[in-house]
């Protein structure tokens, strides 16, 4: 076992104290029947956007309104963060029911949109208004700095137009269960198609973060929905109905590849989570304020689970079951605690009600956690030293790698499944390896496997790397991951991906939690359905003391 | 074309070239830096089809760097062929770390810190010979399983039609 994991001095933080228990450790917070669990804190990205938004108490302007009454057309919007100005352009489409889709492969959409880097002219927004609307077929410019796509809820579309229309608001129940009027299929960022690479806008204040871009993009849509839904209804939406839409989105195994192609961000993110909660369970002193805090924000939670229910059975029984198992730890937040007793009190509970909680815990104390926001990202890539000789290498495998180790991949369960990307829109599908031709083809997903050949062809006596690459040059990927999580500990996810029980929607939650999401809707083990910003301010309540939507709750 | 889809292009034809994982990542990081640096693109297309090239090459930066991690004293390479050497002086310089490099003739000096991140500039918009390009893209698609009902209903996300 490694040495505890204590949080580092992260340049150009608040100085804060390490905390005084140790961070979990990753054997504990990387497994995928945890990961499938987790909650959004105020360190999710879309959290520290709007944050940001609200400190700098932004202003979003619409500029451009050229809609039809049915609401087909174009707007833009813009805003000022952190001295630059951005303006999403919004392609809004006739779109025949039969092309609707949230798949990759889909072709067509209801919306397009793009985030744009300044104010567009007249020729930015017709070149966008071709482009846009073919998506992964068009050309974007570095300019361009995010693409996405989106397509109505009808159902809630639908309703909320005839609501408006008829002189009546939308039904709040309705709001309540599907939570938004568009859910984005896709938000593309970082070079794709030829939008901006993110080294061009990752040193702007407001962008640094992970994915802030993108979560930028998708607020502004948002407010596009918004926009659009009272234009062709004709009426305005009441605020507190309007706060509750946030926007919804449909995502499938593309994000699960993410989190293992990019183990310093993954280390990133959980590092920072870790090291907040370890604060908070290390603090020795409880104010009142956070004592009523801690309460409000409990019976919230409460409330936000009981309206949280999804048509998937097997997903509803586990949601039902948090809702049981919180009701009855409840009580416990009645009596004033020390942070880490109400911590070891949940210890006994579930992985789920421990998540909770921790989400719970770092939402009351912002002062000890929002620093860690800006140690999320990566600028630099993957900074590692490469071992001395074969024998470190066997070292570090026998003290990182035992989980990886105690599976005989030879078991065809035990590497039924493959990660392939298809030709199809190339879309990253999962594959049984037994029953599917494409194997060959296989994504290099397969970590813990490679891991374990690697440790079973090492010389039985030290030898430089190099010359044990020269004869092994396929293991040089699995040295590489072995040297990575030497120096970052929560750069791995601790499972078999290739096994036949690994849920790809245990990943996809995990990183959807860090992106903000709630309200996971699970219609697969492949993908799922969310919402983002459903309680946000909306665009004219940026203004700090409007940042309090952890778990939203539909006021009534 | 954005960096990014340079680098990822780079990857994925090295993987269809039959270049292992980790060296092919390595080939897209080369990629882009080679392209930014106006290094020569006809050296690019004739070691995709040569692929045991791109792995020889891998390997020696690994011995440099390797070197390096042992003493903090520049590192000294030599490389007659021109083609290979600018390729060379391209991954290096492609590294996540700190790289210095001194090429006279065929001799490559270089002073790696490990621990220390690049400091070079990348361009906003990268030029790859549309020969290269298109030789590339159809190494990628190499690396595609073709599209078939079973995939498309069992393998992926959402259903056909979603109309809520």
């Amino acid at each position: 076992m490694r040495d505890a994991i204590q949080a580092p001095n992260v340049l150009g933080m608040k100085d804060h104290a390490p905390p005084l228990v140790p961070l979990r450790p990753p054997e504990t917070v990387l497994r995928l029947s945890r990961m499938g669990q987790m909650m959004p804190t105020r360190l999710s990205f879309l959290r520290a956007l709007v944050r940001r938004l609200c400190a700098e108490r932004a202003a979003v302007s619409r500029t451009v309104w050229d809609m039809a009454p049915q609401g087909y057309g174009r707007a833009v919007y813009s805003i000022d963060l952190g001295g630059h100005t951005y303006s999403l352009v919004a392609i809004s489409t006739d779109l025949p029911d039969h092309k609707r889709s949230d798949r990759v492969i889909a072709t067509a959409w209801d919306a397009a949109f793009v985030l744009f880097d300044g104010v567009p002219g007249r020729e930015d927004l017709d070149r966008i208004a071709a482009q846009a609307p073919k998506q992964e077929a068009g050309r974007f410019g570095p300019r361009d700095l995010v693409l996405s796509r989106a397509n109505k809820s009808v159902r809630m579309w639908d309703a909320t137009v005839a609501a408006l229309r008829a002189g009546r608001q939308p039904d709040p129940n309705m709001i309540r269960d599907i939570g938004y009027l568009m859910r984005t299929t896709a938000v593309y960022g970082n070079g794709k198609f030829g939008i901006a690479d993110r080294h061009l806008i990752a040193d702007r204040p407001g962008l640094k973060g992970p994915f802030a871009a993108e979560m930028l993009t998708v607020y502004l849509i948002r407010h596009f929905t918004l926009d659009l839904v009272q234009h062709v209804g004709g009426a305005p939406l009441e605020p507190d109905l309007a706060r509750h839409l946030g926007i919804g989105n449909a995502t499938g195994l593309g994000m699960a590849p993410f989190l293992v192609n990019h183990p310093v961000l993954l280390h990133n993110w959980m590092h920072a989570r870790e090291t907040a909660l370890a604060r908070i369970i290390g603090r020795a002193v409880m104010t009142d304020t956070q004592a009523e805090r801690l309460l409000q924000l409990a019976y919230r939670a409460r409330a936000h689970l009981a309206d949280w229910h999804v048509p998937a059975e097997d997903h509803n029984a586990i949601l039902r079951q948090l809702e049981a198992d919180w009701d009855a730890f409840l009580p416990i937040f009645d009596a004033p605690q020390f942070f880490g007793a109400l911590w070891q009190a949940a210890q006994s509970r579930s992985d789920s009600l421990q998540e909770l909680l921790a989400a719970l815990l770092i939402e009351v104390c912002p002062e000890d956690v929002d620093d860690l926001a800006a140690s999320m990202g990566d600028p630099f890539g993957p900074l590692v030293t490469p071992f001395s000789d074969t024998d470190a290498v066997k070292h570090a495998i026998a003290r990182d790698w035992a989980w990886a180790l105690n599976c005989d991949y030879e078991v065809e369960d035990q590497c039924r499944r493959f990660w392939y990307v298809s030709a199809a829109k190339l879309e990253p599908r999962l594959g049984d390896r037994f029953a599917e031709p494409g194997a060959d083809l296989e994504s290099p997903l397969d970590i813990a496997r490679r891991v374990a050949q690697l440790n079973a062809d090492l010389p039985d006596r030290p030898t430089p790397v190099s010359d044990f690459t020269a004869a092994y040059a396929q293991h040089a990927h699995a040295i590489a991951r072995v040297a990575l999580l030497a120096r970052y500990p929560y750069a791995e996810i601790r499972d078999n991906l290739i096994g036949a029980t690994c849920r790809p929607i245990d990943m996809l939650r995990c990183k959807l939690s860090y992106f903000g999401a709630t309200k996971f809707d699970p219609k697969s083990d492949l993908w799922t359905r969310i919402t983002l910003a459903q309680g946000a301010p909306l665009a004219h309540e940026l203004r700090p003391e409007m940042d309090d939507w952890w778990l939203p709750v539909m006021e009534r | 074309m954005s960096w990014t889809e340079v680098q990822n292009l780079g990857v994925k034809a090295a993987n269809g070239a039959g270049v292992p994982p980790a060296q092919a990542l390595a080939f897209g990081a080369m990629l882009a830096r080679h392209v930014a640096d106006d290094g020569p693109q006809g050296i690019v297309a004739t070691a995709l089809s040569e692929p045991e090239r791109i792995v020889g090459l891998a390997h020696r930066v690994e011995t440099i760097v390797e070197a390096a991690s042992i003493s903090a004293k520049p590192v000294h390479a030599k490389e007659e062929d021109a083609g290979t050497r600018a390729m060379l002086v391209s991954w290096i310089a492609g590294l996540p770390c700190k790289s210095e490099l001194e090429v006279t003739g065929a001799k490559l000096r270089i002073n790696l810190s490990l621990t220390e991140p690049s400091a070079r500039g990348r361009p906003d918009r990268l030029h790859l010979d549309p020969s290269l390009a298109a030789l590339m893209t159809e190494l990628a698609a190499k690396t595609y399983v073709p599209d078939s009902d079973m995939s498309r209903s069992g393998g992926a996300g959402a259903g056909l039609m979603e109309l809520d």
